[in-house]
């Protein structure tokens, strides 16, 4: 679905992406993981069309993004950016109906099949009683789902996530991700997400991308990447990885540190 | 029926206040005369007259265009002042606040200074040159006052308030240089028409017309922009696009305001801010009832000029100035507790 071919991105002189070589297939989320300033942002802005592409390809079923229209590009690949205090004094179905403006004319007329759109999107976020209610007075938790929902208005096979979770409360985090798991299965979305948490990346990710400085060091199952070694190495902290007894799923703690968090 | 309502309101304060800025004057017509004076003018129906004939010639030459006018700019500066607040994402982009008014105002004493308006081309001519300061200052203070992609309050205010300034001293020195009528300079900087009669408004209409026009198709856009740039290109909107349409056409009716009426501040803050405390930020909504709304605002400010120093009358740019300082001391205390985009 989503195939990103020797992807190169510089920032002036400074070439912050080297040579990435991605694919998500549809139904299934991929997670890009790395210390901060590794590129995980800057590989959502540049699959987004955002920044600037130095060299390579990113094509959403062989369609290469780079020849695609600013409206083409948003019919096929849509974004959910990072969680933030929203103002405005916008309602939640206004808001949705906004990511329809690909499929609009340029005055902005709506016609039923984008109101069936955000709908639809409306409810697969949970936000049917939210609709018209300011989007300015919900919680983070809640705002973060109106920008989902924004999103899959957009009615993209792609969607990507930017650190979806993050100013999120344990019981949000979880309910986003359960969330875009369940759409990416049911809607067999190719879904890419730049996520710190390491422990819900293993939980909700069925790939995993580790990148650093830049480049891609390991690409796989969470199993195959989310190992001591592997996040010992990237992050420069030593970690210790245990597997959940029941999912399978690897577990991650910070090594060498009690539960107290004095030093061993 | 719900949707409709503020229109149907804003059209009728406009109306009301229309016929009393038609009544008000040296001589007070009263309504009812005035609407059976404007009635006769229609084709096809002649009401006997029961009013001296003084009364015609007063509203049809003098009063009519003058109220025209005045609704005309109102309209103009409050929709382009929503327009610039949508596309800065900020409320207290005003036309005059962020400079262009001023800079439109250079522009048009610019082109006043090759040809003082005598005939109706030289009419023509000076909105063009207002348009040209206006886009000029509006492109200076954008980039002065970005950062980050942002357009932060006090840079923006900072950057416009300095080369409003800058405009204005060109302006006067100009004007001082020039054998402009001092009278009518004065006037002309502190947001007075300078003009009388049909022929600013015969001028303006076309570029109020295509401007507002315009300006009202822009609500979508400005909509959608008010996520951000990057998120409103992800959403498929072809922001540049959208920025140079809303910045050309929000320049062009600020200019012809300016052009024919003068420099005159705060139409554009108060009235787009009212109407988004009352019916929301829908920008599809805020651009057509600022144009109602700011019609009636300037007309209310215009009348006040009048009256309050009878029988010499204030420019009307002070009048609003007066009132506008203070309002928007108001709503700079408000967006500190407010979180905007």
């Amino acid at each position: 679905m989503l195939t990103i071919t020797s992807l190169q991105v510089a920032y002036g002189a400074k070439v912050v992406l080297k040579d990435i070589s991605l694919d998500v297939s549809a139904g299934e989320i991929l997670a890009l993981i790395g210390p901060n300033g590794a590129g995980k942002t800057t590989l959502v802005r540049a699959v987004s069309g955002t920044t600037p592409v130095l060299s390579g390809q990113i094509c959403v079923d062989g369609r290469e993004l780079s020849e695609l229209s600013t409206a083409q590009r948003a019919k096929v690949l849509a974004v959910v950016p990072q969680a933030r205090q929203l103002g405005g004094a916008y309602s939640v179905e206004q808001a949705v109906m906004m990511g329809r403006t690909a499929y609009m004319s340029w005055l902005g007329h709506e016609n039923e099949r984008d109101r069936a759109a955000v709908q639809l999107a409306l409810k697969q976020a949970r936000l049917e009683d939210f609709a018209h209610r300011q989007i300015a007075q919900l919680s983070g938790g809640e705002q973060q789902r109106v920008l989902l929902a924004r999103a899959l208005a957009q009615s993209t096979p792609v969607l990507l996530l930017d650190e979806p979770t993050n100013h999120l409360d344990l019981q949000h985090q979880t309910n986003l991700l359960s969330l875009v798991r369940k759409l990416a299965r049911e809607k067999q979305l190719a879904v890419m997400m730049a996520m710190h948490d390491l422990n819900l990346v293993s939980f909700f990710a069925d790939k995993v991308a580790l990148l650093v400085d830049g480049e891609l060091k390991q690409f796989g199952t969470p199993q195959e990447v989310i190992q001591s070694g592997h996040i010992s190495e990237a992050y420069q902290t030593p970690v210790e990885v245990v597997t959940h007894p029941e999912t399978g799923a690897p577990i991650i703690f910070p090594k060498g540190v009690w539960g107290n968090g004095e030093e061993k | 029926m719900l949707r409709q309502r503020p229109y149907l309101l804003n059209i009728l304060l406009l109306l009301i206040a229309f016929v009393f800025s038609i009544a008000l004057g040296a001589v007070f017509i009263h309504p009812e005369t005035i609407l059976r004076i404007l009635t006769d003018q229609l084709p096809g129906i002649n009401i006997v007259p029961d009013w001296p004939n003084s009364f015609s010639a007063i509203i049809l030459a003098v009063r009519l265009p003058h109220t025209v006018l005045v609704a005309m700019t109102g309209a103009a500066l409050a929709s382009s002042g929503a327009a610039y607040q949508g596309l800065f994402r900020n409320p207290l982009a005003d036309p005059y606040l962020i400079g262009v008014a001023s800079g439109a105002g250079l522009g048009a004493v610019i082109a006043m200074t090759f040809n003082w308006p005598t005939d109706l081309f030289g009419f023509y001519l000076i909105p063009v040159g207002a348009f040209i300061g206006a886009i000029v200052t509006v492109l200076l203070v954008y980039n002065m006052a970005r950062v980050n992609g942002m357009v932060p309050l006090t840079t923006l205010i900072l950057a416009g308030v300095a080369i409003g300034a800058f405009a204005s001293a060109l302006t006067s020195s100009l004007m001082l240089r020039t054998d402009l009528q001092i009278h009518r300079a004065m006037s002309f900087l502190l947001g007075g028409s300078p003009i009388a009669g049909w022929d600013p408004v015969i001028a303006a209409l076309p570029y109020m017309v295509i401007g507002m026009g315009l300006l009202s198709l822009s609500g979508h856009m400005l909509n959608v922009l008010q996520f951000g740039e990057e998120e409103a290109k992800q959403m498929g909107l072809a922001v540049d696009r959208a920025k140079i349409f809303v910045v050309v056409t929000a320049s062009l009716t600020t200019a012809v305001a300016v052009a024919f009426s003068g420099v005159i501040g705060f139409v554009g803050l108060i009235v787009p801010h009212i109407i988004r405390l009352l019916w929301g930020a829908d920008y599809r909504r805020i651009i057509p009832l600022s144009i109602f709304g700011g019609g009636s605002m300037l007309l209310l400010a215009d009348m006040l000029a009048r009256i309050l120093l009878a029988p010499s009358t204030l420019p009307v740019g002070i009048v609003t100035a007066l009132a506008g300082a203070p309002f928007f001391l108001w709503i700079l205390r408000r967006a500190k507790k407010e979180v905007f985009w």
